[in-house]
């Protein structure tokens, strides 16, 4: 009995680490697209200082790419569109994980008490 | 105690952690302010250097030759930098548009920074006040919580019984009801009066009442049935002083009926009460009469014979119809209608069908038959299409036992909108019935024998007086015939 509460528990306390693992890569993820996001803010913001007479270049691998000034802005603006739908998205994952892991962490005290109770009054080192 | 102590220690571990974690966000806030700090003072450096970067056209320096080494150089091209943007992003441009740049930079960084700054101070207050927390809590600086346990002594020591709320009587005594009945008989048309005429009672408000009266009107119904079989000769031991008096004295022409109906106009209700023997009210005071009023409130249906025997009919009955004007043509009416009449002898069914010939009182000689045309208020039959007519008669012959009926759905179509028509077509004042009520020439010599005639044929009859009443429908007969029945009469007599 107790042996088998015991399997499942740990089957259970995996796949919460899994999820908990899950939730800080996205988290990591989304503070990074944060970052991006005030730096395309930035970069925005300073395209706007420049002239048209100012040549803006692109580094893409070891060189740098010649391009146009209006280019250049509709590219930051279209990437900021991009980062921001990117944002959302990590949010609502976030959100829903939260959530699963919520029940997970139910589950998982549950079955420790199961546990605990199989095994009298001793603890479980889980 | 040793309860409370342990949870003034729990309380205090609490506090250590919390006091941990606001002081490692105020660390946190300290490093990066001071991170902030270093850029900003980086940007500063640059702007100066910017400043006096284009201020000659070359520079001597030592360019940096791997770690270890550096070598003589010159620097041309002094008012010329390239500036990383971000995000892998470089622009061209002058030493001046770089130092605007840098700008830009440095107020970022100076929001940042003072971002930063703001939140450091909230939580170093938190951190005094978590201290202060523990100061407290550890009864340092001479303060105690004064803590008080609530025992678990919830036996209250009440004297005597515990009380009981009772409700209120749901059935009252049926002689109490009985009394009641009659004073809102008495009362029904003016109440009634003014509620129509004020207009307050909500929808709702008029059908819980209307429940209520229905449920008090069955109650008054049992009573009626068990004195009526009690003396089927009359004697209605149930009937009261008041009743009798408007029976045999009090002319109800200008009493209860008439007022009541004059407000009806005003409600919300169309009048549907057919005034059947309205007519005849006007006779004599010793005729046997149907009253019929028109109230909003209790409306009472009395059957007045000769012989004092009175028989109230519920304003169910009204109410029904008026659910059917709602509904436009409910079919539960005629049969609802048959249900209220309680008639549970032969001679009960006599009472209900009075004819008035010449003045005088003349019981009706067979129920089966329409009445007679010269005494009928709904005589006019001319308005209406032969078709129609032929079907009515139809109608007539094999269901006249439910005249009653029939003239009262035939009002509810032809009378709707009666309140407002009136004035409008003075003159047509017979059309409101043309539709419905089928005459026949009195047939006397048919004995009543007949007359129990299961009340079981109204649904049949409904279904009848549908299409009758489509037939009627056409649109262009129908305005004229918008008179009510009173209405006519009253013309006629004037």
């Amino acid at each position: 009995m107790a042996e088998a509460i015991q399997k499942k528990l740990h089957s259970e306390m995996e796949k919460y680490t899994q999820m908990q693992k899950d939730v800080s890569k996205s988290m990591s993820a989304r503070q990074k697209l944060e970052a991006q996001l005030t730096e395309n803010n930035i970069v925005k913001e300073e395209l706007g200082l420049l002239e048209s007479t100012n040549t803006v270049y692109k580094l893409i691998g070891p060189v740098l790419v010649k391009q146009d000034l209006d280019e250049a802005k509709a590219t930051v603006t279209k990437r900021l569109e991009y980062i921001n739908g990117e944002i959302q998205r990590y949010e609502t994952l976030l959100k829903e994980m939260e959530k699963k892991s919520e029940q997970h962490r139910e589950v998982l005290s549950s079955l420790q008490q199961e546990y605990q109770r199989a095994q009298g009054l001793t603890v479980g080192k889980v | 105690m040793a309860e409370k102590g342990n949870s003034s220690t729990e309380q205090l571990v609490g506090i250590d952690r919390l006091r941990e974690e606001h002081q490692k966000v105020v660390r946190d806030c300290e490093s990066r302010i001071q991170h902030w700090n270093k850029v900003s003072g980086d940007y500063e450096a640059l702007a100066d250097r910017l400043k006096t970067l284009p201020d000659q056209l070359s520079y001597d320096i030592m360019v940096p030759f791997g770690p270890l080494a550096f070598m003589p150089g010159k620097l041309v091209h002094t008012n010329e930098v390239t500036v990383l943007l971000g995000d892998n992003w470089f622009a061209k441009c002058s030493a001046k548009q770089a130092q605007k740049i840098v700008d830009h930079r440095m107020k970022y960084v100076q929001r940042e920074l003072d971002d930063l700054h703001r939140t450091a101070k909230n939580f170093e207050a938190r951190v005094g006040f978590v201290k202060e927390l523990e100061h407290v809590s550890n009864s340092e600086g001479g303060f105690v919580d004064i803590k008080e346990e609530v025992g678990n002594n919830e036996a209250v020591v009440t004297k005597g019984k515990h009380r009981i709320a009772h409700k209120p009587n749901s059935k009252p005594k049926l002689d109490a009801v009985l009394d009641l009945d009659e004073e809102k008989g008495e009362s029904g048309g003016e109440s009634g009066d003014e509620g129509s005429r004020k207009g307050i009672l909500t929808e709702e408000e008029l059908w819980a009442r209307l429940d209520e009266l229905e449920r008090q009107e069955e109650q008054q119904d049992e009573q009626d049935r068990l004195s009526d079989t009690a003396d089927t000769n009359g004697e209605d031991t149930s009937s009261s002083s008041e009743e009798e008096k408007e029976g045999d004295a009090a002319h109800p022409v200008n009493g209860c009926p008439k007022p009541s109906w004059t407000s009806v106009p005003h409600s919300k209700l169309p009048p549907s009460r057919d005034m059947i023997e309205e007519e005849d009210e006007e006779e004599g005071s010793c005729l046997p009469t149907i009253y019929f009023s028109h109230t909003v409130e209790p409306k009472k249906v009395r059957i007045n014979t000769g012989k004092n025997t009175t028989l109230k009919y519920s304003e169910r009955k009204e109410q029904k119809e008026h659910s059917k004007k709602k509904k436009k043509n409910g079919h539960n009416n005629g049969h609802s209608h048959h249900e209220l009449h309680k008639i549970t002898t032969p001679a009960d069914i006599y009472r209900l069908f009075v004819d008035v010939k010449n003045g005088e009182p003349i019981p009706r000689k067979s129920i089966l038959k329409s009445r007679s045309r010269e005494n009928s208020v709904c005589s006019d039959t001319s308005e209406s299409s032969a078709a129609d007519f032929e079907e009515r008669r139809i109608i007539g012959r094999s269901f006249s036992h439910d005249e009653a009926t029939h003239s009262d759905t035939s009002d509810g179509i032809t009378e709707e909108d009666s309140p407002t028509a009136v004035p409008l077509h003075p003159a047509s004042r017979f059309e409101a019935f043309s539709g419905t009520v089928v005459e026949k020439d009195p047939m006397p010599t048919v004995v009543p024998h007949l007359t129990i005639a299961p009340p079981a044929l109204p649904t049949i009859l409904e279904r009848k007086q549908e299409e009758v009443a489509s037939d009627v429908a056409p649109p262009a007969q129908e305005p004229p015939k918008r008179v009510s029945k009173f209405k006519a009469a009253r013309l006629q007599q004037k």
